[in-house]
């Protein structure tokens, strides 16, 4: 692939804010609205990969939803390849979206039982092609139902199987084929092996590995699990509550995480290294995340946080970038870079 | 310290519509009081039927302990009553499972379920076991306990709804806490919070703990020794430290070798993952005399296809049931 393209930037989303309305208590309670995302911004260059990561509740599908406009952004914008995506009207929009794939996270139910493999990977196909098929549409959508089986490790036979004749990690296969019909550019991952079993999932994260090498993809991956975000990206992005609260370059965010929040969730993590045990000591954090309707009055991680201070529940600290690049949302990070919660261990 | 339970040439067989399939075949292994044990394995592999097993919870009329024994104490409860069952489940020997919250019963709140435990198989009083309860869910770090006693479990977060199933498991002090992947629907954060617990109170009251697992960093973390099975067999078994730095099956290899794991310092090189090709074997290819994993094994040979490995000792009982342990 050309190298040369490879520093321009392919997806940018900017200020992206979706907010959900609730009502609680009874039918005529008020009318709350819920920040499911709250002024989120990333950008991902043309054959990287971005992680979103954070825990179950931190906006990281729905900011994804968003991105690809499954979901109503309430305010921000999203440029695909310069685009203003959210702008594209219908007709347009269609076309658009074959630039822009997923990647569920549960193989078993995002395919269409009814289909026989083969038709699930067709469907994108015939969808982008208005008016009638004619022979030689038929003739070339077969080939390129042939060639994604071959690609993403299916026998030509299996195309005449049904979902449930299959395992769950071929039928994320199939989910995966299916993404590339349309030839796009952009795929967004929704944990798209939490659902395997640990050996499966070696064998479609090396997968996505390789298709994204040959075909230089970029990937928007959203992932809870640390250990497969640091094998498949090249920047991370840490969610809590709908903030981004770290963003950075994969080596500089694993080895020296600044913010507290990511610090207590790396070292989390059980690994098998040893090394790694008696270097990071557990940093606990008490309790649950908070209820996303009355955030922490400001720094929303204030009320878990070990190493908070009274400013930190005074005023919001902005997502800004100390040490080449490495952005946090943290008062209480040095200059240099240096995490609060090092002082603490 | 003394053995706690010894399981003997345990066979479990499921009838299913194709036959009977032995889901664990020929499986022995000791746990010493005070000690954490991990079973180890993919989907499939027998790991939660033998928790199943120990329990007396084997589904009704599809499973049955063909042979073996299981003792408890130096009781046979393979040959126990179903009254006698009764009274070392809860007692003796209880289980937290992986989704709390089909575990526990929505139209009651955690206090009364807790206190039922208690009245039933400690015969408290109304008053006493409540205040126990109230005792126990402090003790699992549930702030405001008093008050939350009241709750019903879909007012709980999921970490929660966990420390619940473990005040209940622990209620009466057993000797044995089965985990069945207790925290496998959790956040990572909310899991150390869990392992930290369940630590200090294997500290405080000496039970012994059996964690089911498909992780190996949590097998890493938290147990002294480990199973590893494999299509109802146990392939590998060993002291963690051991087990960890030298594995002599190549299907724990695989294992091992096939998660990408957090390492001390990151580094810009990234490895393609190891991965075992093929799937876990179905239940009708249970029970061969084979090696059942030499369809997905690189080292496997004629040897392999033709006689089920005998189980062969390493260094400091490292038992190792593989043809070509000694190659790995």
């Amino acid at each position: 692939m050309d190298k040369s393209k490879a520093s321009d930037t392919l997806l940018k989303v900017e200020n992206l804010t979706v907010q959900f309305p609730i009502k609680r208590g009874s039918i005529i309670g008020k009318k709350k609205w819920l920040r499911a995302v709250d002024d989120i911004s990333f950008t991902i260059k043309r054959g990287e990969t971005l992680a979103l990561v954070g825990e179950s509740g931190s906006g990281k599908t729905t900011a994804a939803l968003a991105a690809a406009r499954l979901v109503k952004a309430h305010s921000g914008s999203v440029e695909l390849n310069g685009e203003d995506f959210l702008a594209l009207d219908d007709e347009t929009l269609r076309t658009a979206r074959a630039k822009l794939q997923f990647i569920f996270q549960d193989p078993y139910s995002s395919l269409n039982p009814r289909l026989k493999a083969e038709s699930i990977v067709r469907e994108p196909l015939a969808n982008l092609n208005t008016g009638s098929q004619t022979n030689d549409k038929k003739a070339e959508h077969n080939r390129i139902v042939d060639e994604l089986f071959e690609a993403v490790g299916l026998r030509p036979e299996q195309k005449k199987l049904f979902p449930h004749q299959f395992s769950g990690g071929q039928r994320q296969r199939i989910g995966i084929a299916r993404a590339l019909a349309t030839q796009p550019e952009l795929i967004i991952c929704d944990e798209p092996v939490s659902a395997l079993d640990v050996a499966v999932q070696a064998q479609i994260l090396n997968l996505l590995r390789k298709i994204q090498h040959e075909r230089n993809l970029t990937y928007l991956f959203i992932s809870h699990d640390l250990g497969v975000v640091q094998y498949m990206c090249d920047s991370i992005a840490v969610m809590y509550l709908g903030k981004i609260v770290e963003y950075a370059d994969r080596l500089s965010l694993f080895n020296n995480p600044q913010h507290p929040y990511t610090a207590a969730l790396l070292s989390a993590v059980p690994s098998v290294d040893r090394q790694r045990r008696s270097k990071y000591k557990r940093i606990l954090i008490p309790g649950d995340t908070p209820d996303a309707l009355n955030p922490p009055i400001g720094c929303r991680f204030s009320s878990r946080c070990p190493a908070a201070q009274p400013i930190c529940s005074e005023s919001e600290p902005p997502l800004i970038s100390r040490t080449d690049g490495h952005q946090v949302a943290c008062h209480l990070v040095s200059d240099t870079g240096e995490s609060p919660i090092s002082a603490l261990i | 310290m003394g053995t706690l339970l010894k399981v003997e040439n345990l066979v479990i067989e499921l009838s299913t519509t194709k036959g009977v399939a032995p889901v664990i075949d020929d499986l022995s292994f000791e746990l010493q009081a005070g000690q954490t044990l991990s079973f180890v394995g993919e989907s499939g592999c027998g790991k939660s039927m033998t928790a199943l097993g120990i329990m007396g919870l084997l589904p009704e009329k599809v499973g049955r302990i063909a042979s073996g024994s299981i003792l408890f104490n130096g009781e046979d409860i393979t040959k126990a009553t179903d009254d006698r069952l009764r009274e070392i489940r809860g007692n003796d020997i209880s289980m937290i499972f992986q989704e709390p919250m089909t575990s526990l019963n929505p139209v009651f709140s955690i206090g009364e379920q807790i206190a039922e435990v208690l009245r039933r198989h400690q015969k408290l009083e109304k008053a006493a076991a409540w205040a126990q309860a109230i005792e126990l869910l402090d003790a699992v770090r549930i702030p405001d306990a008093k008050r939350r006693a009241s709750s019903y479990p879909h007012q709980l977060s999921g970490g929660q709804r966990q420390r619940v199933m473990i005040a209940m498991a622990l209620a009466c002090e057993p000797r044995i806490l089965i985990a069945d992947e207790p925290t496998t629907a959790l956040d990572v954060t909310i899991q150390a919070q869990i392992f930290d617990l369940l630590e200090d109170l294997r500290a405080q009251t000496g039970t012994a703990i059996i964690m089911i697992t498909h992780d190996m960093g949590v097998v890493a973390e938290i147990a002294e020794r480990m199973i590893v099975m494999y299509a109802g067999r146990m392939v590998e078994q060993g002291q963690v430290d051991h087990v960890l730095s030298h594995p002599r099956h190549p299907y724990t290899k695989g294992l091992i070798d096939c998660v990408p794991h957090l390492m001390a310092t990151l580094t810009e090189q990234r490895a393609e993952l190891t991965e075992i090709s093929g799937i876990v074997p179905s239940l009708a290819e249970f029970g061969q005399d084979t090696c059942l994993f030499a369809s997905r094994c690189h080292l496997a040979n004629q040897q392999c296809l033709q006689a089920r490995p005998t189980e062969q000792h390493f260094n400091e009982q490292q038992l190792v049931a593989c043809w070509r342990a000694g190659e790995v």
